[in-house]
């Protein structure tokens, strides 16, 4: 029972009770509300859009939560992941991710028609040719003539770089694509310059080279470009959508943002946005650019995927994703089979987990299923190298290194579900090395004798005074307060007094920047692309805050070297030699106290059995199934409706007119 | 050689606090008028026991504020007749041998009278050690709070006119802007710490007490008493500090007393807020806020929210009983 129902049925007995008194009749009313009320259910999501679909079959939905609203569905600037948790199914890439392989992961063609094809230039320097898939229709949308959805051409793919270059769009990935492909540092340039950017100007970089085909120039070697061409920042942009959708009034009506309103090519399309609330995708009838993979699933999932494959895509018609701010509520719409899915946090873990890490029995019984998902990241704790203490004195950091249980850290702040970091690479990426440990992992009696050797010997230094140092963190929740405490008492275990400096986000993404730090807690990296090089520039000597990230400031010739090399190297044998070197040098000098590779439970339901679990995909939508029946029967089933509430009117109602009679025998 | 500056700093400041107390109380047993309410008070029990609680926090919350000198810089004298409780590593039930873990029940070092927070920290120390933060909030915010009010609230009873006017415009202009918001945003600019949540309290808290003050001296100033002084030729501000004040402190310290528990729960809903007490200093604020995840576990974490709300509720209760005895005793006509 809801408490929206619950508080209906008060309000419902009230009115019961200030009826009874005065005429029979009321009452009568009252009771056929009551009636009435046992007639509806406690399903919080409105009617699905259509009944049937377009081959007769009912119409299936599947019920998804969103924790905010997107920022912005622009698929030039959205970065975070809820945004392009909803972009995903809307805007195809040109190349995605494999669903069903991760180790290592596997680029296949999405809107092109194979992998693009890498040359030699003959003036120097790096080429791919690409060739778009013919045929592909972008969403019928009111910005094309007659509302329906024109084909996609390379033109589009030009467009798309050169809203990468405008400085208007601010596009994230800019700063990285400028280094490689030709022309774009140069038109943002030119374009910021004039402040106007000229649409009509080609890039050089980016040559369309026929009605399908393009050619894009590199200005060096860069393997990582694929990784790219498989984000939605390259992705193909009608033009006629951006110009269409800004947001002004036309014709006595205001025209939504592009942001707010992506026209793509992808298997679904925005059908209703209600901000805040809820947004509902319904699915591309023309949606023809990819069908189900032919391979690549585990062996234990052959029943399940075999009869799939191959087949149209998307299996379901609709997607509801609803927002929820709380968790709460999550939780409980998945146990009244209102969502199809959920990630286990921390307030609903004990009830649904058991102690050895198995989904609690009372679930098990209904169907439902546990995944556990190692995402490719890294949290840490970044030592500034660049501090007059820490910076030259190396047995110091990996002092502090040894002086902090992770382990213990992931018992008690997250139900011992990620996995300690050992190095800095994740689980899957080329170059990470399942055996490793982190030779400065913890120990408390080394990190004493390290300590003493760093010149600190209990903690003290020559003079007899006490090493302080401060420990920057984000401030405000009670959970985050716990944490800096326990960082605070790992440190202080050697002797040493820590001081916690509490700061909004901002400030400390300020002092990150600026270098006025010593230890930053809170630190980490998810993978933009599964490659080592997008962990390993975080520690490149040219890769310096403000304009990069290596917010330990570690300069090493040594590891330079290396990564240049690495950097543009094919993935093989060779590549992760360098890369286990790098990681040699780097767990030697602690540039950072390594802490986790965040992983998560989620659940799904016994009608919404999970089909990929590739943690590059944002949902991975378009290959979600639902059994619609199982659903209907299991939900009627788990949300029964008690009878009391009506018997309780029912008596309510006797009362009051035994007490009406009563009162009028006696007048 | 730092550290041990910072002791006596610390205790030097603690050590003023207590003279400035002492002083009034020297101060106001001159008058006729508190030493009667002292024989009143005398007879009322609920009045002395609470009294008694008051001195107990008091005593608590002073060992908590005594630093003394230690391995690693300071500590406080607390800490040290503690040091024998040891840290687990995570939760533990109150009195349990084993510690709060379906996976992993490892045995405890000790048992806990009322258990362990998260990290391990044994609940009842840290709720004895939160009396600090509870008490220096009250004090500190007292020590801003007061003087500005009764001198503003004497000014404009006195002086009344323009004087008047402007006291009563900015008191109704600060009293105009909701409070927790004007507190909030004052944190804000000064940063987290006991101190500058003082001050933003202070800069809050003194309307009432002006407020108070004021009407009183409006009362006083009518009375032949002053008239005479002003025939006599005596300057204003003799006639302020030698007549008024006296004769409005018994309300000073009335709403000193019940004033100081609004002061209290304010801490604790500015540390639950997540303004109030910094990292590393212990408060029920931050007790009760770190409470909402562990109502949500499985088992159960209830005891830091319990320790902390009794301890809370009982330091309140005790200074409004104290507070309502005050004003009896000072003012029998009015109680009863």
């Amino acid at each position: 029972m809801t408490p929206r129902s619950i508080s209906r049925c008060f309000a419902l007995l009230a009115a019961a009770f200030a009826c009874s008194f005065f005429t029979v009749l009321r009452a009568a009313i009252v009771l056929a509300c009551g009636f009435a009320m046992g007639a509806c259910s406690n399903n919080p999501h409105p009617e699905p859009l259509e009944k049937k679909s377009g081959d007769g079959t009912p119409w299936k939905v599947r019920y998804a939560a969103l924790p905010e609203d997107p920022r912005s569905l622009d698929p030039q600037v959205s970065y975070d992941s809820v945004s392009r948790r909803v972009l995903e199914p809307l805007q195809e890439c040109l190349l995605e991710y494999q669903p069903f392989k991760t180790d290592p992961y596997e680029l296949t063609p999405c809107l092109l028609r194979a992998l693009p094809e890498r040359f030699e230039r003959s003036g120097g320097g790096i080429g791919y040719k690409c060739e778009l898939k013919a045929g592909i229709l972008f969403h019928n949308d009111p910005c094309f003539p007659e509302g329906r959805g024109r084909e996609v051409v390379a033109e589009d793919v030009l467009y798309a770089f050169q809203r990468i270059a405008d400085p208007k769009v601010e596009c994230p990935a800019l700063s990285t694509l400028q280094d490689y492909v030709e022309g774009l540092a140069e038109t943002f340039e030119a374009a910021r310059k004039s402040d106007s950017f000229d649409y009509h100007k080609p890039i050089s970089g980016l040559r369309v080279t026929g009605k399908y085909t393009f050619e894009i120039h590199l200005k060096a070697a860069y393997p990582q470009l694929l990784y790219w061409l498989a984000m939605h920042f390259t992705s193909p942009v009608a033009k006629e959508a951006v110009e269409f959708y800004d947001g002004k009034v036309h014709d006595g009506a205001t025209r939504e943002m592009f942001r707010f309103h992506p026209v793509g090519t992808g298997p679904f399309q925005i059908a209703e946005w209600k901000r805040n609330t809820r947004i509902r995708l319904k699915r591309n009838p023309d949606y023809r650019t990819t069908t189900f993979p032919l391979e690549g699933w585990n062996a234990d999932q052959e029943a399940l995927l075999r009869p799939l494959a191959g087949k149209a895509l998307p299996f379901v018609d609709e997607v509801n994703m609803t927002v929820f701010r709380e968790t709460i509520p999550i939780f409980l719409l998945f146990r009244q089979g209102y969502l199809d899915g959920m990630g286990v946090g921390k307030d609903a873990f004990s009830s649904l987990i058991t102690p050895s890490r198995d989904l609690s029995g009372k679930y098990k019984e209904r169907g439902v299923s546990l995944h556990r998902d190692i995402e490719p990241s890294t949290f840490f704790m970044a030592l500034n190298m660049e501090d007059p203490v820490l910076g030259p004195n190396r047995k110091l950091r990996q002092a502090l290194s040894c002086a902090f249980n992770a382990k213990s850290n992931l018992d008690i702040f997250f139900n011992s579900v990620p996995i300690v970091a050992e190095q800095l690479l994740p689980p899957g990426i080329a170059g990470y090395r399942k055996n490793f440990r982190n030779p400065y992992g913890y120990n408390l009696q080394k990190a004493k004798g390290l300590l003493a050797e760093a010149g600190y010997p209990n903690g003290k230094d020559a003079g007899g005074k006490v090493l302080e140092i401060t420990l920057d963190t984000t401030g405000g929740s009670a959970n985050e307060r716990l944490m800096a405490e326990f960082d605070q008492q790992q440190f202080e275990q050697l002797g040493i007094k820590v001081k916690v400096v509490e700061n909004p986000f901002a400030r400390l993404m300020e002092k990150l920047d600026n270098g006025g730090f010593q230890i930053a807690a809170g630190s980490g990296w998810g993978a933009d692309y599964p490659d080592p090089e997008n962990f390993y520039f975080l520690y490149y000597s040219k890769n310096l805050p403000p304009a990069g990230k290596n917010h330990s400031r570690y300069q090493n010739p040594e590891f330079d070297k290396l990564f240049e090399t690495m950097a543009t190297m094919e993935n093989g044998p060779a590549r992760e030699g360098l890369a286990l070197k790098m990681n040699d040098l780097l767990a030697e000098d602690v540039p950072h106290v390594l802490n986790m590779h965040r992983s998560t439970f989620s659940l799904t339901q016994p009608w919404a059995p999970r089909i990929q679990s590739n943690p590059l995909l944002e949902g991975g939508l378009k290959y979600a199934v639902v059994d619609y029946e199982m659903r209907e029967q299991l939900r009627a089933q788990w949300n029964k409706k008690p009878a009391w509430p009506l018997a309780v009117l029912i008596a309510v109602f006797a009362f009051g007119a035994f007490l009406t009679l009563h009162a009028r025998r006696t007048s | 050689m730092k550290s041990l500056d910072q002791i006596w700093v610390q205790n030097l400041s603690l050590l003023t606090g207590y003279s400035l107390l002492a002083g009034l109380i020297f101060w106001g047993a001159r008058s006729e008028r508190w030493r009667s309410a002292w024989r009143r008070l005398k007879g009322d029990t609920v009045g002395l026991i609470s009294f008694a609680v008051i001195l107990v926090y008091l005593l608590i919350g002073t060992l908590e504020s005594i630093a003394v000198p230690s391995a690693s810089g300071s500590r406080s004298l607390l800490q040290q007749l503690t040091r024998s409780i040891p840290q687990e590593t995570s939760y533990a039930a109150p009195l349990a041998s084993t510690a709060l873990s379906l996976s992993d029940p490892k045995p405890l070092k000790s048992r806990h009278l009322l258990g362990t927070d998260a990290l391990g920290r044994d609940t009842f120390v840290q709720t004895l050690r939160a009396t600090r933060s509870a008490l220096w909030i009250g004090g500190l915010t007292s020590l801003i709070y007061i003087p500005l009010g009764v001198l503003l609230g004497m000014m404009a009873g006195y002086y009344k006119g323009w004087v008047d006017d402007l006291v009563q415009y900015v008191y109704s202009t600060v009293a105009a802007v909701p409070e927790i918001l004007m507190l909030v945003s004052i944190l804000m600019v000064l940063g987290k710490g006991l101190g500058s949540m003082s001050i933003a309290l202070g800069i809050t808290g003194w309307v009432g007490m002006a407020r108070l003050i004021r009407g009183e001296t409006l009362r006083q100033v009518e009375r032949p008493y002053i008239a005479a002084a002003k025939a006599m030729g005596q300057s204003n501000w003799k006639i302020i500090t030698r007549h008024l004040l006296p004769n409005v402190m018994h309300l000073v310290l009335i709403k000193f007393v019940l004033g100081f528990s609004g002061l209290v729960l304010a801490e604790a809903v500015l540390s639950y807020l997540g303004v109030g007490a910094p990292v590393g200093t212990a408060s029920w604020g931050t007790m009760i806020d770190a409470s909402r995840s562990e109502l949500s576990r499985e088992p159960l974490v209830w005891w830091n929210l319990t320790a902390a709300s009794s301890a809370l509720f009982v330091m309140v209760l005790a200074l409004n009983l104290f507070g309502d005895s005050l004003r009896r005793a000072f003012d029998p006509k009015q109680g009863a």
